[in-house]
């Protein structure tokens, strides 16, 4: 008899749905978004502790915190982790046969699982070195126990799929059931980067890199109508903002206020880009709260137009809101809205409606099936590949991104980019249009500082597509990216799952509680060494200042195979 | 001799006639200037459209349709009979063989410090390849091409092959293609050999010369196994060539080979679906369903199947180690794609420009691929059922292999459209006529210009920096579908759309860094010979930069 059982990694189990049961009403929300980036399905999280030593509550520099907040981040008990780990490590390790895909040979030896990897030992005579994998790179998994033996197949969130042939029955469920209860513990602090400490790297190397400050100050310099404001410095403004934040210098931080009480989870309007060649701006925020009685707020109809008078008189500006005009309309059922054409004179709404949230996940798990192993038929390929609607949703990102871009070049206007939370959409519209406008954000660092600003907080799988994007830029335009192909795959793959602190977290505010920039290594400062650097760049860079606008027709863009075909693809050398 | 008002123009480049049209005058407007340039030879057919009645902008006029995946539409006003002129003059000039008037190569007076005519050189070839052997000798049976009329004068045989088993062969293969030597293994000495279909018929004639000759290539490498017979076409098609006379190898005969079947349609099918493929891209690229007009085409599904034919040829040979022969029906289009493309994976040195330009002039030019009736040069008759592109397709094929494996070959993406450009455009003599008997008598290598010329004089421009030597890796290309790509900067490269900047940008940078690499070769040949010197070696002797490439790049 053969047993299936099928679980997703983190879901269903006790501590998460206690910490809902908590939430409830606004705080909801909080919790969402503090949930770890799934990829396939989104694994909520369980908590653990955290180590007393550490505790922030003492320093009056400490934001307060929600008690749902310490309940997630920091755990309820004190006391650290190797103790912990142990309990839930069920087994001592068993003999395994490791498939990795059809054209590499298996790994036979044993495997163990630790407190945060899973590894697997090659006999002494074995020539390969031990094999490793990061629990939390871990999807899913499936367990088939059969006779006196298991398998399990575990995806990855990289997208590889891996299957593990493992001699004896109880040991194969005892290694499912601790990968399975290691691979959602989500207490950020007892992640494997907290305890990572690679030899050449020193810690705190790196995280001074890319403060998104230095660009604001630069700004604030450069221009006279901008200044950094630290009204958000203990984060009780907008949660999900750094504590610097760029805003005109005509609005006081009193105001501010008022503006973030106005937008969603307190995204007042911010600057995310100063386009120096014609003085305008990009800006971006969430959607205005103006309910069902379209309420209005004058503080934040007057940092509007502060923007235009600060960018030359008679700036125009656009808001790109990145819903349907039909589904702004509807946002105000629900709290939401969007800025009355009356209310704010000199800009102009224009809707362009991107996909994100479930359907684009949608989009997004039907092309990993069609490029899976499982999906042996290639048979009707490109009407599949069509069917997955994924390239549709990277024209419509990159068409929008030119949109916002054209308008600051061409027309000289400022620009305001908002969806609802403003959190997704959004940051891919920016941040792409920076990249077409921006020679220096196509150079590797001034792209590793973009991520940084743009992308501290992201939902799977904008972040994912936002990548797509970008590879598209780098394949039409083949000498302006100074990096290659490389880094956006690390990208990719340390968004998920990585021994470095950067993607940590998804605000700053939680970065501080953990101490992320002190206790973990900078995925910078790994990406930064020498040996890597090479592997990462384009040698076909040529810098020029221009703007490189992309073309979105259907032969123009393709699948980045790279990514989606990288484990399905036999070993080919790059 | 101006034809429109200085608008539209035909001008003597060279001596290679063209279509010169120059938008400047006209567009002022515009950014850059529009220059059309189009040689004649690229036309397949020039229509009036429109009559003297014809009302509207743009109803009369001529449309001009080209090989080269463009069609060209010119608008002319209906005053002063200038369409007749221009027609009478493009039609004589475009088809040639129509007005006995000779074809653009023959006229062409370009000069270039390299002679292309030298690179190909059947004996050197076949010396490089380690032939003739104890087992392999090379014969000038053919110098007259008597015994064949479409093979070249030089052919490699097994050696205990005499002339007259060679004679007696013949008779028992479609066209006297007898059964050849292509390439053979530098280490376990398999062979991949060609040939045309057995001449079975109906009936199912046997032919025990053709059979003991089999065997005999077989022994060549002493191998036990079984000699590996791939049949292109799909097995229908095979079999329904015994009805022509055709046929192929069957069991009870061969005892000692085993037969496959590779499943490669005909140049009709080509024809069609590169026809479709032309239909979707231009003028304007079917937008919203894309990837399944695309798929719709079959044109990627064909290259597959060459593909994947070939990649199981060359892993029969390399891997499999045993001896492989190749045949279609005539032998001179699918086994050509089939023979080079494995050659390809193979052999590294076709991999190198001139490599390259060899395995053309060998497994395509001398071994009779119709050029002259697949493209049809100077031929006014567009219709004709024996066009096809086959050629082209195994261009494509080169380019999927050249994007899975970016640092396998020296030459670029500009080397091979350039290849396909001057397949057509009749500048060169290097793609005219069928055959090389044909080639002889008009005396071409004395008359025309061989594209390789202009290649090989200025090889920088066709050179891809990322090249790195790998003397003995056999590459096998991935043949699904996921990983084969539609061409683009070829098949849509005239849509409007696509900007073409010119220069281009990354051939620019190209030359930059294959000049950064020159230069620090040259700067580390000074410091070796420097520190020879400061060793006082008694040998001192200076590298050249082509052997010392291994050294240095170990140093990058």
């Amino acid at each position: 008899m053969d047993e299936i059982e099928v679980s997703l990694t983190g879901s269903g189990r006790g501590p998460r749905s206690e910490v809902l049961a908590v939430g409830g009403g606004n705080s909801c929300e909080t919790v969402r978004s503090l949930l770890p980036r799934g990829l396939l399905n989104s694994c909520p999280a369980g908590v653990a502790s955290c180590p007393a030593s550490s505790c922030p509550f003492q320093s009056p520099r400490w934001p307060r915190l929600t008690l749902l907040e310490s309940v997630l981040l920091l755990g309820p008990r004190p006391t650290p982790s190797a103790m912990e780990f142990s309990e839930l490590i069920r087994t001592g390790g068993a003999q395994a046969k490791l498939l990795r895909g059809p054209e590499v040979p298996p790994l036979h030896g044993t495997l163990c699982v630790t407190g945060h990897h899973l590894l697997l030992s090659p006999g002494p005579q074995a020539t390969s070195d031990l094999w490793l994998l990061l629990l939390r790179s871990v999807d899913s998994i499936e367990k088939r126990v059969s006779g006196d033996s298991g398998t399990i197949t575990l995806r990855c969130k990289d997208l590889r799929v891996l299957q593990l042939d493992i001699e004896g029955v109880e040991a194969t469920r005892d290694i499912a059931r601790s990968i399975e209860a290691l691979s959602s513990l989500e207490s950020v602090i007892t992640s494997f980067p907290f305890f990572y400490r690679p030899k050449g790297l020193r810690l705190g190397d790196a995280w001074h890199f890319h403060p998104p400050e230095r660009y604001y100050k630069r700004v604030a310099r450069e221009t006279n109508a901008w200044r950094l404001s630290e009204v958000n410095e203990d984060f009780s403004l907008c949660p999900s903002y750094p504590r610097a934040v760029i805003v005109p210098r005509a609005v006081d931080d009193d105001a501010l206020a008022c503006c973030a009480r106005f937008r969603q989870g307190g995204r007042f309007p911010v600057l995310s880009y100063h386009h120096a060649p014609s003085g305008t701006v990009l800006l971006r925020s969430s959607q205005p709260l103006t309910g069902p009685q379209k309420r209005r707020c004058a503080e934040d109809e007057e940092l509007l137009w502060a923007v235009l008078a600060g960018a030359r008189p008679g700036a125009r500006g656009f808001i790109l809101d990145t819903r349907s005009a039909q589904a702004a309309k509807q946002a105000r059922m629900t709290g939401g809205g969007t800025e009355a054409r009356a209310a704010y004179p000199g800009w102009k709404r224009l809707h362009r409606p991107l996909e994100r949230g479930r359907p684009l996940q949608e989009s997004f798990v039907r092309l990993v099936e069609a490029c899976g192993y499982l999906a042996q038929s290639t048979d009707c390929w490109r009407s599949r590949l069509e069917a997955c609607h994924w390239l549709g949703h990277v024209k419509e990102a990159l068409s929008t991104a030119c949109l916002a871009a054209q308008a600051v070049e061409r027309e000289g206007a400022c620009v305001l980019v908002h969806g609802a939370e403003g959190t997704d959409s959004t940051l891919l519209v920016t941040s792409l249009a920076q990249l077409i406008l921006d020679p220096s954000s196509r150079t590797v660092a001034g792209f590793q500082e973009l991520v940084e600003r743009e992308w501290i907080q992201h939902e799977a799988p904008t972040f994912l597509l936002f990548l797509d994007c970008v590879w598209q830029l780098g394949h039409q335009f083949p000498l302006s990216l100074e990096f290659g192909e490389g880094l956006l795959l690390a990208l990719f793959e340390h968004a998920y799952a990585s021994p470095f602190g950067t993607f940590l977290c998804s605000s700053e505010k939680e970065r501080c509680l953990c101490e992320v920039r002190t206790r973990t290594h900078s995925l910078w400062s790994g990406l930064n060494q020498p040996k890597e650097q090479r592997k990462l760049r384009n040698p076909l860079y040529v810098p020029s200042p221009l703007a490189i606008w992309p073309s979105v027709e259907p032969q123009s863009l393709r699948l980045w195979q790279g990514l989606f075909l990288r484990w399905t693809r036999p070993n080919l050398q790059r | 001799m101006s034809l429109l008002r200085g608008l539209l123009g035909m001008e003597l480049i060279g001596t290679s006639v063209r279509l010169f049209l120059d938008f400047r005058e006209k567009l002022a407007s515009l950014d850059s200037a529009l220059i059309l340039d189009v040689p004649l030879g690229v036309i397949s057919r020039i229509e009036k459209m429109g009559g003297a009645t014809s009302r509207g902008e743009n109803s009369y006029g001529l449309d001009i349709t080209c090989k080269d995946m463009r069609n060209l539409r010119f608008a002319l006003k209906q005053e002063g009979h200038s369409r007749r002129d221009m027609f009478e003059i493009l039609t004589r000039y475009a088809f040639p063989l129509a007005h006995s008037l000779p074809i653009f190569a023959f006229l062409n007076e370009e000069k270039f410090n390299v002679d292309g005519w030298m690179v190909y050189n059947p004996v050197e070839e076949y010396r490089r390849q380690g032939l003739p052997n104890h087992h392999w000798r090379i014969t000038f049976i053919n110098k007259c091409y008597e015994l064949c009329d479409t093979y070249p004068a030089l052919l490699v045989v097994p050696y205990r092959a005499s002339d007259d088993d060679l004679r007696r062969v013949a008779t028992f293969r479609s066209r006297n293609r007898i059964p050849v030597l292509s390439w053979i293994h530098p280490e376990n000495k398999t062979v991949i050999v060609r040939c045309s279909q057995p001449l079975v018929g109906m009936s199912g004639k046997r032919n025990k010369d053709d059979e003991k000759y089999l065997d005999v290539i077989r022994e060549t490498n002493r191998q036990i196994s079984k000699l590996t017979i791939y049949d292109a076409r799909p097995n229908v098609n095979a079999v329904a060539n015994k009805a022509t006379g055709g046929g192929y190898e069957s069991d009870d005969a061969y005892h000692n080979a085993e037969l496959f079947f590779l499943d490669i349609h005909n140049i009709h099918v080509m024809r069609e679906s590169l026809k479709k493929v032309k239909d979707i891209v231009y003028p304007n690229v079917e937008e919203s369903h894309w990837l399944s007009s695309l798929e719709s085409t079959h044109w990627l599904e064909h290259i597959k199947l060459v593909l994947t034919g070939a990649i199981q040829v060359a892993d029969k040979v390399s891997s499999g180690k045993s001896s492989v022969l190749v045949h279609c029906s005539d032998g001179w289009d699918r086994t050509a794609q089939l023979t080079s493309l494995a050659m390809l994976m193979l052999d590294s040195y076709y991999r190198s420009i001139e490599g390259f330009e060899i395995l053309v002039q060998k497994e395509w030019i001398s071994f009779g691929h119709k050029f002259a009736s697949r493209i049809g040069h100077g031929d006014k008759n567009h219709a004709d059922a024996d066009r096809s592109p086959i050629f082209l397709q195994f261009i494509d094929c080169v380019w999927q292999m050249s994007k899975q494996f970016p640092t396998a070959f020296e030459f670029n993406e500009r080397f091979l459209i350039t290849i396909l450009d001057h397949l057509y455009s009749c500048r060169f003599g290097t793609f005219l006529y069928n055959c090389e008997s044909v080639r002889e008598k008009q005396k071409v290598t004395e008359r025309t210009v061989s594209l390789w010329s202009l290649i090989n004089s200025n090889k920088d421009k066709f050179k891809n920096p990322f090249y790195t030597k790998e003397i003995n890796r056999v590459l096998y290309p991935v043949a699904s579908m996921r990983h084969l790509e539609l061409w683009v900067n070829y098949y849509i490269r005239w849509n409007p759309r696509i900007k073409q900047q010119q220069p281009n940008p990354v051939e620019q940078r190209y030359v930059e860094l294959l000049a950064l690499r020159d230069e620090y070769i040259q700067r580390l040949e000074e410091l070796q010979l420097a520190s020879s010197a400061k060793l006082s070696d008694p040998s001192p002797s200076p590298s050249s930069p082509s052997q010392m490439m291994p050294h240095v790049h170990t140093h990058f």
